[in-house]
């Protein structure tokens, strides 16, 4: 499904990605962890096109992404669930999945309010909001939700668009511990439904629950890959955490 | 009450609904880039004049019809537009306004000093009213009629764009452009559109003011005309459809009243003008939280 091979990604002078490859399978859902700094957001923005590599190629499906403008590669199923929530808070929730829906290239949208397209965008949005139990407060502006149900909002959003690839920012960052177990439901739909996906997570038991592999990331590199289990027990993962042992040199 | 009636039927109460009309146009194309798209266009005025000169140019210069003279209008208006829109809207927001207001202040240059075309400071006088089956549109009462029809259309469109998966894109984009992009939007070119629909629709107007007063030149086109619409897409909140009409009606009908006062015309225009600056303030002032949603990026 997707394939990156040795992606350089720089800010100002500063390396920030370091020759990161990987490939992940379809419907593989992969897990990628690492300290504060590590490059995981930079990492996702490049395989979405926020951040523009400086070398290293990133296919999907086979194909050559990685000189596309991020809306090319969302037309071409590569959903993005960000960090700091990317609802349309002004947008009732209803108009937040419409805007996925009418991105897809395989419908027309409706353009005019009364029209039969627009009815059935309308009944599908709702058909996408009762998946994540928002229905009654389709109408009402997304800025009025808790993070959790922002969180929801965002995901289903994203299926709405017709993504398979999806990557998924901190999903539970600032979640109450319900609504976490609310978003680990979903996730667990989006591997029903056979889809790929890419977390990056600091709780590494949340997501060892769902997760085929565990990539770790320390200064723009891969430096683990697993399964959750071997990367769990693997004392590499304690050092990056906790910092290395100083060895007691002999007098 | 019969006086109030005497008023509206008369040929004042005629020319302020011609007025109202043609700021209708006016606010509401600016509201779809301003107040939906969020994008500080100080460029709209320019629109207005391109339309306003091409019409009054094509019809004393080269006699031509009242079709050709509308439909150059809103071309040459939507094609400054789409060359401004190439280079500026690459620009972030706020080099986006400094941009558009320096393309405003070039078309007022080229208005004073291209003499040979614009005729300059003169301006241009003698654009006849258009003759379309037959209806004389020198009697006012018919030209509300046309324009009012015109300005009806343009709000059914603008309804329309607003409500349609553009206005959609267009509203997302503002709020969070990456998340917009994320979604597969095409951010850049929905504004371009954008952009070019708003600014047609300036030279539409302007088409039409050019037509009613017979007679147009620079200073009809002034930054002070730019900051009135702007005002009344600002206190009829921006991005609200009936917002902006209601602020359109209350805006060009609220200083009336004065001319029944006893002031010297000479002190009436800075009044008003004053009154417009007072109102813009105090919504600003009172509204300054939540005039626009927080713009967000990752």
């Amino acid at each position: 499904m997707l394939e990156i091979s040795d992606i350089f990604v720089s800010f100002q002078g500063t390396k920030v990605l370091n020759g990161i490859s990987c490939t992940i399978a379809t419907g593989e859902t992969v897990g990628v962890i690492g300290p504060n700094g590590s490059g995981k957001t930079t990492f996702f923005n490049c395989i979405s096109g926020f951040a523009p590599s400086d070398s290293g190629a990133i296919s999907l499906r086979g194909e050559r992404v990685d000189h596309l403008d991020p809306h090319l590669r969302a037309q071409r199923g590569l959903g993005r669930v960000f960090q700091n929530f990317g609802i349309f808070r002004e947008m009732s929730l209803l108009e937040n999945i419409q805007v996925a829906l009418e991105s897809r290239r395989e419908r027309a949208p409706g353009l005019f309010p009364w029209s039969k397209r627009t009815r059935d965008i309308r009944e599908q949005s709702m058909t996408f909001l009762k998946e994540v139990r928002l229905e009654k407060k389709a109408n009402d502006k997304a800025g009025s939700l808790s993070g959790g149900q922002m969180r929801l909002l965002e995901i289903v959003r994203t299926l709405a668009l017709g993504a398979d690839l999806f990557l998924l920012d901190e999903p539970t960052a600032g979640v109450s511990p319900r609504m976490k177990e609310d978003i680990a439901r979903s996730i667990k739909n989006l591997q029903t439904l056979g889809k790929t996906v890419l977390i990056i997570e600091h709780d590494i038991t949340f997501i060892q629950k769902f997760c085929d592999r565990i990539i770790v990331l320390e200064e723009g590199q891969v430096v683990l890959d697993g399964t959750p289990e071997q990367v769990r027990s693997d004392v590499r993962l304690q050092e990056i955490y906790f910092g290395r042992d100083e060895q007691p040199t002999s007098a | 009450m019969t006086s109030i009636l005497e008023i509206i039927t008369s040929e004042y109460g005629v020319h302020l609904a011609i007025l109202v009309s043609l700021y209708l146009i006016l606010a509401q194309s600016l509201n779809l880039t301003f107040g939906l798209g969020q994008l500080f266009n100080l460029a709209h005025v320019a629109s207005y004049a391109v339309g306003a000169y091409a019409t009054a140019l094509l019809s004393t210069d080269y006699g031509a019809t009242f079709g050709v003279c509308v439909a150059s209008s809103v071309t040459l208006s939507g094609v400054f537009a789409l060359l401004l829109g190439v280079i500026s809207l690459r620009l972030s927001t706020d080099y986006f306004a400094i941009g558009t207001l320096a393309f405003s202040s070039v078309i007022s240059a080229l208005l004073i000093n291209w003499k040979s075309v614009t005729h300059g400071v003169l301006g241009v006088p003698g654009i006849p009213r258009p003759e379309l089956f037959g209806i004389d549109f020198y009697d006012n009462s018919n030209f509300l009629v046309l324009i009012g029809i015109v300005a009806l259309a343009t709000q059914v469109l603008y309804y329309l764009l607003y409500t349609s998966p553009f206005g959609r894109s267009l509203r997302a984009l503002a709020e969070f452009e990456r998340a917009a992009a994320a979604l597969g939007k095409n951010t850049c070119r929905t504004r371009n559109i954008a952009f070019c629909v708003s600014s047609a629709s300036a030279g539409l107007a302007g088409s039409f003011f050019a037509y009613y007063l017979n007679y147009i030149d620079p200073s009809s086109f002034a930054l002070g005309e730019m900051v009135f619409i702007l005002t009344i897409v600002i206190v009829g909140s921006p991005g609200s459809f009936w917002g902006v009409i209601g602020a359109t009606a209350f805006l060009v009908l609220l200083p009336e009243p004065l001319r029944f006062l006893d002031i010297s015309s000479a002190y009436l225009g800075p009044m008003r003008q004053l009154l417009h600056a007072l109102i813009l303030f105090a919504v600003v002032w009172w509204k300054r939280d939540k005039l626009f949603p927080q713009r967000r990026t990752v």
